[in-house]
């Protein structure tokens, strides 16, 4: 298990597909950002509950870039065939995926707390360009970068999940971000009441962007469904045969 | 351990083209027992038996899509069989202790990821199997990729990927290595260099099973042959024995699959 650990660190390592979701995470944000505070008026932008939406932005973009990081950690290997290899090495297969959620809650640690980092200092700028006050605490910092780490790791192990159950990587990719982008913003409006139950809705109540959920029910909504993704994926990857 | 190549390496008791000879169970390296493998209506591997003798080279012939890779998958575990047993070193490859310090592997020329150096991509797998990491160095020379070995898998020929896909086979200095195709898109100094590192390796008294269907090739690597089409085992032997009354193993082979009735 130590061996597959330092195998899946190694292979994290040594390809450029983090560093290019990390650059591509930069520019949304720094995107994102922008947007919110050219385009609202000062008056949405200067009480700390109108700043704490525009936060959101982080912690949407590490939950969501550590999840497709989590996802391409599995599907990368199907992608390109080194799964073959890494079961011919480790045929009982559990530990290569232990050892991927393992290296994926870690991965995504680093994507949350670098995203919100990133945000907070991008937000700091704007604000200052446009003369506006900055209203959050230091309570409110602590629990974006502690909730957004957190989201983003229990992200990461849903990912490498998601990514073993639907093994083609763009499905997989496209998957996660439709459920970011469309299903997550949308459900408030079909089903009032239930969106908020929903894992990017819970991380941001865990990271304190939104008071939808106390931080014990998201994070307890997050781990649970970190585990089951984790749970199918991990069934049906010891059952399935490989190409 | 030193082992001569037996008579009758590939013993069954039904269906062999050559009388079965009495050996000792514990030299059985590869079994087959009554494999099949479907796939809804397909049968991809029907009711195959044939079992492999400690030191013998065998080449696991048939036409494309005769079942040839699915045989292989099943025997490391990478598919599961829908009835039957496929046995390396008397037991499921799943099942073994440390699996590549006795069964080195090779099913695609191509199971790498571009962007990772093939040094990387051996030390991966040498990590996941705790083997020191010096054994990576070693087989990159064993296998001449040590200029290469730092640069990503992306800049290397085909000749080059199969010889990596080799290391990674080797790493755990296995008594029994499995090819599927290992010749396909190599150069004729590939080929060459690859025939005579399979003589070398079965002059150690390990064993080797590959599958082909360049039959040329095969003829001067191999001491046993295993035929098979759309599935089903047509035929099973030593070389000599099956090429015995003057036919060549393409004969034999054409005349078994149909291949010559187009």
């Amino acid at each position: 298990m130590i061996g597959n650990l330092r195998s899946e660190l190694l292979k994290q390592r040594s390809t450029q597909t983090t560093v290019y979701l990390f650059l591509a995470m930069f520019a949304l944000v720094a995107l994102a950002v922008t947007m919110h505070v050219v385009a609202l008026g000062a008056d949405d932008l200067s009480s700390r509950t109108n700043q704490l939406e525009v936060f959101q932005v982080g912690t949407r973009a590490g939950m969501l870039f550590a999840g497709l990081a989590g996802a391409i950690a599995f599907t990368a290997e199907l992608r390109y065939g080194t799964i073959r290899p890494t079961f011919l090495v480790t045929p009982g297969r559990g530990p290569v995926l232990a050892a991927k959620l393992a290296v994926g809650v870690l991965v995504g640690l680093v994507f949350g707390l670098v995203a919100e980092a990133f945000m907070v200092g991008d937000a700091a700028v704007a604000f200052a360009a446009r003369g506006i006050d900055n209203e959050l605490t230091g309570g409110d910092y602590v629990q974006l970068l502690t909730g957004g780490a957190a989201s983003a790791a229990l992200w990461a192990a849903a990912g490498v999940g998601v990514g073993a159950l639907i093994r083609n990587q763009v499905a997989a990719l496209v998957g996660l971000c439709a459920w970011m982008f469309v299903v997550e913003s949308t459900s408030e409006s079909f089903v009032p009441g239930f969106g908020r139950l929903l894992p990017g809705s819970a991380g941001l109540a865990l990271a304190g962007n939104t008071d939808d959920l106390s931080a014990a029910v998201a994070a307890l909504l997050l781990v649970l469904y970190a585990a089951v993704a984790a749970a199918f994926g991990w069934r049906v990857t010891l059952r399935r045969d490989i190409p | 351990m030193q082992s001569e190549p037996k008579g009758g390496g590939i013993t069954d008791e039904t269906l062999s083209v050559v009388p079965p000879v009495v050996t000792s169970p514990s030299d059985v390296v590869v079994s087959c027992r009554n494999l099949t493998k479907r796939y809804g209506d397909l049968v991809a591997v029907d009711d195959i038996s044939f079992s492999l003798q400690a030191g013998t080279v065998t080449g696991y012939l048939g036409p494309n899509g005769a079942g040839k890779t699915t045989t292989l998958r099943l025997l490391l575990g990478l598919a599961e069989p829908t009835s039957g047993e496929a046995f390396v070193f008397g037991g499921r490859y799943r099942e073994l202790e440390q699996p590549i310090r006795q069964v080195g592997a090779v099913l695609e020329s191509n199971d790498f990821h571009p962007a990772r150096s093939g040094r990387d991509h051996l030390r991966m797998l040498a990590l996941a199997a705790r083997l020191p990491l010096r054994r990576v160095d070693e087989v990159l020379e064993l296998v001449e990729l040590g200029g290469a070995a730092r640069r990503r898998v992306r800049t290397y020929s085909l000749g080059m990927r199969q010889r990596l896909g080799l290391a990674a086979a080797l790493l755990g200095d296995p008594q029994l290595l499995i090819l599927d195709e290992p010749a396909n898109g190599l150069d004729p100094a590939g080929v060459r260099w690859l025939r005579k590192f399979l003589q070398t390796f079965a002059g150690e008294g390990r064993t080797v099973l590959v599958s082909s269907h360049l039959l040329a090739e095969v003829a001067q690597t191999v001491d046993h042959v295993v035929i098979i089409d759309r599935g089903r085992l047509l035929a099973r032997g030593r070389l000599d024995e099956l090429t015995s009354t003057g036919q060549s193993l393409e004969d034999v082979y054409l005349e078994l699959t149909d291949g010559d009735a187009s």
